[in-house]
């Protein structure tokens, strides 16, 4: 589903990504783990281009999305972000936040997209907070709205940035379950995380980057048990 | 001892009247249109396309570089030499437009500025365009937090029309010149416009307060 070939990054001089080669199936679950400054999150963040790539190629099911005349908006609506500080709209209640991208961009009727709202609401197991405010909600209560957002775009893949980095402890739990509801329906995933345990149990491949490359990709079980790569060995030994 | 005699109001209190009426008239326009304006301009400050941030940053740094004062000459005098030749009160209209436009696109473009960068982020994750984005997402929200800001522009708008008495338009400013020279008092004419500029701001002021105060709580 998405393809992505010798992917670079850099600010001025400073190299964040030095070439980045993977690929991404359809409903499959990929991790991304790896100490902090390693460019997980620039990697994702380049895929629907937040970041803009300096070299290389990403491709969605065959459109490169690197292009230049690549329409942005229309493949970023096919990708669902989640971000680690949620970014819900202050402004709107959460009813608004869900369906303003729905109504505005797929021009779906209001009751319509209201609807299908409500059923990613119950998905989150947050129905009853269609009426409120983001700053009533807790943590994990935003960052489930903020899923449910992603979602109601449709899309075909989800990419999360640290989705529960700034979470209270007691709240993580809440939003990976929903995050694994998600990957037990299908849902294609790129997920940067720092929940080893998540990862491990949910991912069908981990990528663990550091220096601005994948040093080591494998299925999550064999990396996490039999890691080939010295820095992998000496990154999970601190972490696990 | 100062005696003040302000039984010259039995007479002119119209007068003043008009007088305010005119001002309002003034200020509303250039309230307006400086704020429209000011929404383009920040706008052409924050574009990406280098000719368009460029044009609006010479325009905003004339513009505030200069006195109004200046600029009213010019605008009513000056331009007859070009053959234009502007009534007193579109003179006016234009001074006060082109100024609070300048100092308002920096307010708004402060504004939009200090919304988190996130907000702009998830709004193109989902696919809007940056111009959907500023209006749905960015702009609401700086417009909430600008609201003191732009209520401090409004209140230099409605003191700076009295800059505008120099072409001759019946404002306040004008109205207690007139009445100075009328009554030859020197203090109490002036007095009673400032009173009345007072009334004006203040009120306009607790409206802001108001309005900032029903936005907070939606």
């Amino acid at each position: 589903m998405i393809k992505v070939l010798s992917l670079c990054k850099s600010y001025g001089k400073n190299e964040i990504l030095k070439g980045i080669t993977t690929t991404v199936s359809k409903g499959e679950v990929v991790v991304v783990i790896g100490p902090s400054g390693s460019g997980k999150s620039t990697f994702l963040r380049c895929l629907n281009r937040l970041e803009e790539p300096t070299k290389g190629q990403i491709l969605l099911e065959n459109v490169a999305i690197t292009d230049k005349g690549a329409n942005l908006d229309l493949l970023r609506q096919r990708m669902g972000m989640v971000f680690q500080h949620f970014h819900l709209f202050p402004h709107m209640n959460v009813m608004d936040n869900i369906t303003l991208a729905p109504v505005k961009l797929k021009k779906y009727k209001k009751d319509e997209a209201q609807s299908i709202a409500m059923e990613l609401l119950r998905a989150v197991g947050l129905e009853d907070k269609h009426d409120q405010f983001p700053s009533q909600l807790s943590g994990g209560q935003k960052q489930r709205i903020a899923i449910a957002r992603a979602l109601a775009m449709k899309p075909d893949v989800m990419l999360f940035d640290e989705p529960t980095s700034s979470l209270d402890p007691e709240m993580v739990g809440e939003v990976l379950d929903v995050m694994k509801k998600l990957a037990q329906d299908g849902m294609t995933m790129v997920i940067v995380t720092h929940e080893m345990g998540f990862a491990r149990e949910v991912g069908d491949k981990l990528l663990f980057m550091d220096g601005g490359h994948i040093v080591e990709e494998g299925a999550p079980k064999t990396v996490f048990q039999n890691p080939a790569h010295p820095r992998t060995q000496d990154f999970l030994s601190k972490v696990l | 001892m100062m005696d003040l005699d302000f039984a010259f109001l039995d007479k002119y209190w119209l007068t003043f009247l008009k007088g305010a009426w005119h001002t309002l008239e003034l200020s509303f326009f250039g309230v307006l249109l400086g704020t429209v304006l000011g929404v383009v301009f920040a706008l052409m400050r924050i574009s990406r396309l280098w000719p368009l941030k460029f044009a609006a940053s010479v325009y905003i740094e004339i513009i505030r570089g200069t006195p109004m004062l200046v600029q009213v000459f010019i605008i009513h005098y000056g331009l007859t030499s070009f053959g234009i030749n502007l009534t007193a009160f579109m003179s006016g209209v234009i001074a006060l437009t082109i100024n609070s436009a300048a100092y308002m696109a920096e307010v708004f473009r402060a504004g939009i500025e200090a919304i988190d960068k996130g907000q702009m982020e998830a709004a193109r994750s989902l696919g809007m365009t940056r111009g959907m984005a500023l209006r749905h997402i960015v702009l609401p929200q700086a417009f909430r937090n600008m609201l003191p800001a732009i209520g401090n522009e409004f209140i230099i708008i409605i003191k700076d029309s009295s800059l505008i008495s120099v072409v001759g338009i019946s404002e306040l400013m004008y109205t207690a010149r007139t009445v100075q020279g009328s009554t030859y008092l020197p203090m109490e004419p002036l007095l009673a416009a400032a009173a009345l500029y007072f009334v004006m701001t203040f009120t306009l002021s607790r409206l802001m307060l108001w309005l900032e105060g029903r936005l907070r709580h939606s």
